[in-house]
């Protein structure tokens, strides 16, 4: 097969990953107007919790399953407890304090974990590749293909057709207009932000086997995740899918057509959009 | 208490890590002969640094005194970056009056630190990789320990190639900086000389992370040996996705530059399996100082050596043994004892070369075991192959 026809294949598996990376960052934007700094450090623990259930001898699938959804609970306390408190403030109080917190998940992964890195193992019945003719690609990295597409679709229906998805998307125009409904809007504000954190951490659970685990991991996710919510249009559930592949297959099929700029084209291409459309591709103007 | 726990523990000390302060790390009784140990003790390369504090901290403490003084020692957190690096010197330097410094994990911090050393009057020793260390960029007051990339190609690819003559051809994925480079070059020209050809090269930045698409620019080469030239976590990265791609089966895998004992901890025996790995030490090897040094460990932190331990525990007692031999700590007096100097070292018999100040020892080749293999937790290679290459001093570009 055509290296290029590979590396798009390729390019959508790192694209997906990316999206389920992105899209809570951008949800949480879109609805609170909070900036999340502290959203790579939710992937680190998805990627570490994941690491120690399967240290104590938990399966993968209950890893994925569980994982996500302890990550999401501990965010909805960390909202409650404390985000929560400065919502109001300008958005530099924002990123001090998720910056923080970011940096204080950071330090306990360490101090409980080490600070050297660990690989976490594939299951059993995702390892190995499949082969179709010239073209040879991981099983694992096609399950996360199938896997983040069909909870992408969960995801949009959440968002798009639920009472849930209604309050969030109302509340993403006018928080007091929701608020004059009857909504509890302090109360979607924490549902959101802990469904943002699980998919950070349900990307850190699925991430883990194909990067291992290591303390730093949350701050280079974290770069990649803006770029997707910059280049697809903060608060956008379809801008983040749309953002994620992009910048997977630019970087993919740029590792053919000039390796030693694939990381710097990831760049580039945001820097493209914000000129080009300073809202990011699906973003509202 | 094993190595893992023991970096817990050093890492509990560090909270934050960013806030890591010099600190005092031996003994600071009156009149007692400083040395330094600039090493990163936050951030990305924070673990190799931890290790190497505890590499002087056992040396030194092994032999008490010298010059009938005491001696003590500060560690001084880099971050990895040599403007900080740089600074963190001059402190203590002048502060402390520290003229012995062992450290610079990272190429650009060691490269930084040397050129101070000489300013500064004092003397420094590291295990860092450039070339320009003990080449371009050699000075009086600086010495390596570590093989530079000439020779960790030489000793690796080379013997690869033997052992696989059917081999024909080869993949490199390169980090696009001077280390990367210097791997680069020197293998090209084995594979020039051999007659093999090399089927492809990928560049990529020193922050990359995923190298799914670079491996299958490999994949789609056929090659026969894909020869991985990056360092630390990147080429733990690239090992683990390519075997996740299938490349252990259709192919032979060397990492050039290993880091050593850690990366095959974090990796785990399962991936290392009929891996080839390029080393500067490993705890395995087979002379009277490296068994010393692993009753050592064992005996005192309950884990075997690694190679930021080690490189750590040998520059530290290169300049304790030239200091106790130039009966004087005057910088000048112990660095014309380390040039030339023959010692018992960890490799077997190591010399300095007088003309560059590169330590000439041995360079390792080798193989992660099957698990069922394993003696010990720790038992993860075999060593299949060393032995020493070293550029002429005419062709390192050194003049002092």
């Amino acid at each position: 097969m055509n290296v290029y026809l590979l590396q798009v294949v390729n390019g959508i598996g790192v694209g997906m990953l990316y999206f389920l990376l992105a899209v809570g960052l951008s949800i949480i934007f879109g609805l609170l107007r909070f900036v999340n700094f502290a959203h790579g450090a939710f992937y680190l623990l998805g990627a570490y919790f994941c690491f120690q259930a399967i240290q104590w001898g938990l399966n993968f699938w209950i890893a994925l399953a569980v994982v996500p959804l302890i990550v999401g609970a501990c965010a909805w306390v960390v909202e409650k407890v404390v985000l929560r408190h400065v919502y109001a403030q300008p958005h530099e109080f924002h990123i001090l304090i998720t910056v923080g917190l970011a940096l204080v998940l950071q330090e306990v992964v360490i101090v409980i974990w080490g600070p050297l890195g660990d690989n976490v193992a594939a299951p059993a019945s995702l390892q190995g590749v499949v082969m179709w003719g010239s073209f040879i690609y991981p099983k694992y990295r096609l399950f996360v293909i199938g896997f983040t597409a069909v909870f992408a679709l969960l995801l949009w229906y959440v968002l798009e057709g639920t009472r849930l998805g209604s309050a969030v998307r109302a509340g993403s125009e006018s928080t007091e207009m929701v608020s004059l409904l009857g909504i509890n809007v302090f109360r979607v504000f924490s549902l959101v932000f802990a469904l943002g954190a699980a998919t950070a951490a349900l990307a850190g659970v699925l991430a883990a086997p194909i990067r291992g685990v290591e303390p730093f991991m949350g701050i280079e996710a974290l770069g990649i995740a803006f770029v997707i919510v910059v280049v697809g249009g903060m608060g956008s559930f379809s801008g983040a899918l749309v953002g994620g592949l992009l910048i997977g297959i630019v970087q993919s099929v740029m590792s053919t057509l000039w390796p030693e700029g694939a990381r710097l084209m990831i760049y580039v291409a945001m820097a493209a959009v914000l000129l080009l459309r300073p809202h990011g591709l699906l973003g509202r103007g | 208490m094993n190595r893992r726990n023991l970096l817990k523990m050093a890492a509990l000390g560090a909270v934050p890590g960013s806030l890591w302060a010099a600190r005092s790390a031996l003994a600071q009784s009156a009149g007692a002969i400083q040395f330094a140990c600039p090493v990163p003790m936050s951030g990305a390369f924070a673990a190799n640094g931890k290790f190497a504090d505890l590499g002087m901290k056992l040396a030194l403490e092994q032999y008490g005194k010298a010059l009938d003084r005491p001696l003590a020692y500060t560690v001084l957190d880099t971050e990895g970056k040599p403007a900080t690096a740089v600074r963190k010197v001059q402190e203590i330097a002048q502060q402390k009056g520290a003229k012995f410094w062992a450290g610079g994990i990272l190429s650009s911090e060691a490269l930084a630190m040397g050129k101070e050393a000489e300013k500064a009057n004092a003397v420094f020793i590291t295990t860092a990789g450039a070339d320009e260390i003990t080449g371009k960029d050699c000075n009086r007051a600086t010495f390596r320990w570590s093989v530079p990339t000439f020779g960790a190609i030489e000793q690796t690819l080379r013997p690869l190639l033997a052992e696989k003559p059917d081999a024909k051809r080869v993949y490199t994925i390169t980090p696009q900086y001077v280390f990367g480079e210097g791997l680069l070059s020197a293998a090209k020209s084995i594979l020039k000389e051999k007659g093999i050809e090399h089927v492809g090269n990928s560049y990529h930045s020193l922050t990359e992370k995923e190298f799914s698409g670079y491996l299958t620019n490999a994949m789609a080469a056929q090659p026969d040996i894909l020869l991985i030239l990056n360092f630390g976590s990147q080429s733990s990265d690239t090992l683990r996705q390519a075997v996740s791609f299938g490349m252990k089966q259709n192919c032979t895998i060397l990492i050039a530059w290993a880091s050593g004992l850690e990366q095959f901890e974090s990796l785990g025996a399962d991936l290392c399996e009929g891996v080839y790995f390029g080393a500067q030490y490993w705890h395995g090897i087979d002379s009277p100082l490296n068994k010393e040094l692993v009753q050592l460990t064992q005996s005192k932190l309950k884990m075997n050596p690694n190679y930021s331990l080690a490189g750590s525990y040998i520059c530290t007692r290169i300049m304790v043994d030239a200091m106790i031999k130039a009966n004087s700590d005057d910088p000048a007096k112990v660095i014309a004892q380390m040039e030339g100097m023959r010692y018992e070292g960890l490799t077997g018999t190591e010399e300095i070369r007088k003309e560059d100040h590169q330590v000439l020892k041995n360079y390792y080749l080798l193989k992660g075991k099957k698990k069922s293999e394993m003696k010990d937790k720790d038992d993860y290679a075999i060593i299949v192959h060393s032995g020493q290459s070293f550029l002429p001093v005419a062709e390192t570009g050194c003049k002092m």
